[in-house]
């Protein structure tokens, strides 16, 4: 009944919204300042970009087309959180300068950390979009929340698609199944690793190759590495890559002839980025990565509501980039961001506690809100990860594509097991 | 077993592309004392410039290197007589204040022009491997590593031999004992850092079909270009070359036995130890640290 009512109030707002789109801008009454907190400088400026572009996107939908958040005009106040340092002092500086109550961000998990405590110091509701950290959300405060799954989740997904798909895809049982694990040594990596290595060896009995390798993602060579894989020879590479170590590896992998059967990965960073295609074209065929939903996905599948929001979205970032086809980074500002607007319509204010209970409140089943994602947050502030559905892409001649879970897709796997590199055509 | 060979030559052609890009730091910090904080910003700018002249004229990397040369010696001489030159007589302090600013501003240049994505210069050859017994050794590696040898060599005879080299250390070791032999003192440190600035373009040209260039990619590789030109002794530079490879030893060994994430620590540990140790570097003449401060 619970979630009837909220699929209800979320219906009722997008259905009268859409139907006076212009005419609701018009009535917007009054601006409500928004702090948006993203590294847009430094090594991590390609995704911090990308996610302001989603936040720009979405408040723009909002203002146009969706009433505004609480009846005004939502406005962008950003800052530039190169690294936790600049992450804090800029959290700081848009509570106590720009005067506002909420900030969005970082999507790093090095940033996240020092911009939420900085947050909470000035009493400032922290809506964390993407960082997966899990300790963002185990810290005891109040004040922060996050709308994506944490790493746990993600490894949690990635050992679901390979005991229960790759598996059977290599005709193997789950536990018959021999994986290594390879990942950056930030909080991201380790904590997306360490929650895939839990479940593959405790649920699924799979069998663990080698010592987990970490390494700092601007290394020159993984040469050394590869050899130890080569010796393992397991049948599944889970490879958490940051940035351009996914491309080192990938060419020094090919060069070293390292044969495995799949390579999985997850989020936005390393085989996520475009960067990724961009630098192999159709030699980069084949590595699997869980994400928001890609080229393929069926939105009829999704509920009603979710299916108008979607829409909307695809065709504002279609608007805006030429792509049909938003990017991770865009998908999970603005997903976070609508989620942000329907909570702070049904507090009607950004008071901490009024703001919090409605926001536990929330409860919409999967394919609700945009990414064909659900809501229910946990007491901690963390959107519970089976209400954030995810997708498995993989690299197809120079794109990614969604393959996985295959009711909400058109498109297949390939190259499953992998064979020789110059055969992935 | 084909893994030793392989470590042997993974830690040949890392040293060599080290080395690469310290033969023109040595220049400018062993030899004229000015720590360049922007050296990894003139390597970025040279990747970019191999990238972009690959693909916007299809210019193999390779043919870049020959137009890079008289390039970046421009872009050394018209850096150092417009940034430089006020600082090259100031303390250190201004140098490296003066350095870390020009290098904010070539970094933050780049983020504007190129965006912050990672672009890699995916030649038709990129995947050609030359193989010796068990090892593999990168193409494109492979002639960076020979470059970085000829490049030391060539440069150390110059700086022994050549007059103008000679007059080049005699203004490291005394810049107003040089003066009063009636050597041009501005000019050597003009034509020094050039020179340095050229070897670090034609290194970043070569680096670019091996590495993804992004606006901070120089970074991941100048600090390890510092420690090698520290270890090797000031100035030295068959001493640099020596040491970016015992450095890429420790990096390749280190990772292979004890874990890849171990091998900064280990060749940090290293070069603590033998400045402890050795103040004057690993090939340095004792006392060289102290010339010119």
């Amino acid at each position: 009944m619970k979630n009837m009512k909220w699929v209800a109030v979320a219906t009722a707002i997008i259905a009268t919204t859409l139907g006076s789109g212009a005419a609701m801008a018009q009535a917007l009454q009054g601006e409500y300042k928004l702090g948006v907190l993203e590294p847009l400088t430094g090594n991590l400026a390609t995704q911090g970009k990308l996610h302001l572009e989603g936040y720009e996107v979405m408040r723009d939908l909002i203002n146009t087309k969706f009433g505004g958040v609480m009846g005004r005009k939502l406005v962008l106040v950003t800052g530039d959180a190169t690294d936790p340092t600049a992450a804090a002092s800029e959290a700081a500086r848009l509570a106590t300068r720009e005067g506002v109550k909420i900030i969005t961000g970082t999507f790093s998990s090095t940033l996240c950390g020092a911009a939420s405590e900085a947050a909470a110091r000035q009493n400032v509701i922290y809506w964390e979009t993407s960082c997966v950290d899990p300790r963002f959300t185990r810290r005891g405060l109040k004040t922060t929340f996050r709308t994506e799954i944490d790493g746990i989740g993600f490894g949690w997904y990635n050992i679901e698609f390979t005991a229960k798909y790759l598996a059977a895809k290599l005709g193997k049982k789950p536990n018959e199944l021999k994986i290594a694990f390879l990942a950056e040594d930030s909080s991201y990596g380790q904590s997306v690793t360490e929650a895939a290595r839990e479940r593959a060896k405790k649920e699924f009995g799979m069998q663990e190759v080698g010592a987990p390798e970490y390494y700092t993602f601007t290394t020159n060579d993984l040469t050394p590495v590869i050899l130890k894989l080569k010796a393992a020879n397991p049948d599944i590479l889970h490879h958490i890559a940051r940035d351009q170590d996914a491309i080192l590896f990938w060419r020094q992998a090919r060069e070293q002839n390292f044969q495995v059967k799949a390579v999985v990965h997850a989020g936005a960073t390393g085989y996520g980025n475009n960067g990724f295609g961009k630098a192999f074209g159709n030699d980069a065929n084949g590595p699997f990565v869980l994400a928001e939903p890609g080229p393929g996905i069926m939105i009829d599948k999704f509920r009603p509501e979710g299916q108008v929001i979607e829409r909307a979205f695809r065709e504002a970032m279609k608007a805006k980039t030429g792509s049909d086809v938003p990017t991770s980074g865009h998908q999970l500002a603005a997903g976070g961001l609508w989620i942000l607007k329907l909570v702070l319509d049904a507090a009607k204010t950004d008071n901490l506690d009024p703001f919090y209970a409605a926001a536990m409140k929330l409860d919409l089943p999967v394919g609700s809100a945009l990414n064909g994602w659900g809501v229910k947050f946990e007491s901690t502030g963390q959107n519970s990860n089976e209400r954030v559905q995810h997708y498995m892409l993989q690299w197809q001649n120079g794109s990614l594509v969604t393959v996985w879970p295959e009711a909400f897709t058109t498109n297949r796997a390939k190259w499953v097991p992998l064979g020789a590199w110059d055969q992935r055509k | 077993m084909e893994v030793i060979p392989q470590l042997v030559v993974s830690t040949i052609l890392l040293g060599g592309l080290y080395a690469l890009i310290a033969v023109g730091l040595t220049l400018i910090f062993g030899v004229m004392r000015v720590v360049n904080f922007a050296h990894g910003e003139f390597l970025m700018l040279a990747m970019y410039a191999a990238f972009w002249a690959f693909t916007l004229l299809h210019m193999d990397p390779y043919l870049t290197l020959f137009v890079s040369l008289p390039l970046f010696f421009a872009v050394g001489w018209v850096s150092y007589r417009v940034v430089m030159r006020p600082v090259i007589h100031a303390s250190h302090n201004a140098q490296v204040f003066t350095t870390v600013g020009l290098s904010i501003l070539l970094q933050n240049a780049a983020l504007v022009l190129f965006t912050a994505d990672a672009q890699f210069l995916r030649t038709d050859y990129y995947t050609v491997v030359l193989r010796l017994g068990g090892a593999v050794f990168n193409l494109a590696q492979t002639v960076a590593f020979v470059i970085a040898v000829l490049a030391t060599v060539s440069l150390f005879a110059f700086l022994r031999w050549s007059y103008t080299g000679k007059i080049m250390r005699a203004t490291a070791q005394d810049p107003q004992v040089a003066s009063l032999m009636g050597i041009d003192t501005g000019r050597i440190y003009a034509l020094t850092w050039a020179v340095g600035i050229t070897c670090v373009g034609a290194a970043g040209v070569l680096l670019a079909p091996i590495y993804p260039v992004y606006p901070t990619a120089g970074l991941q590789f100048v600090l390890i270009a510092y420690i090698a030109v520290v270890l090797g002794g000031l100035g030295n530079m068959a001493g640099a070359l020596i040491a970016a490879v015992i450095i890429a030893a420790v990096e390749v060994i280190g990772s292979y036995t004890i874990g890849t994430a171990w091998k900064e620590v280990l060749y940090l540990m290293l070069f603590i130890f033998v400045l402890v140790v050795r103040p004057a570097g690993l090939f340095g003449q004792r006392g060289a640290e102290a010339l010119g401060t």
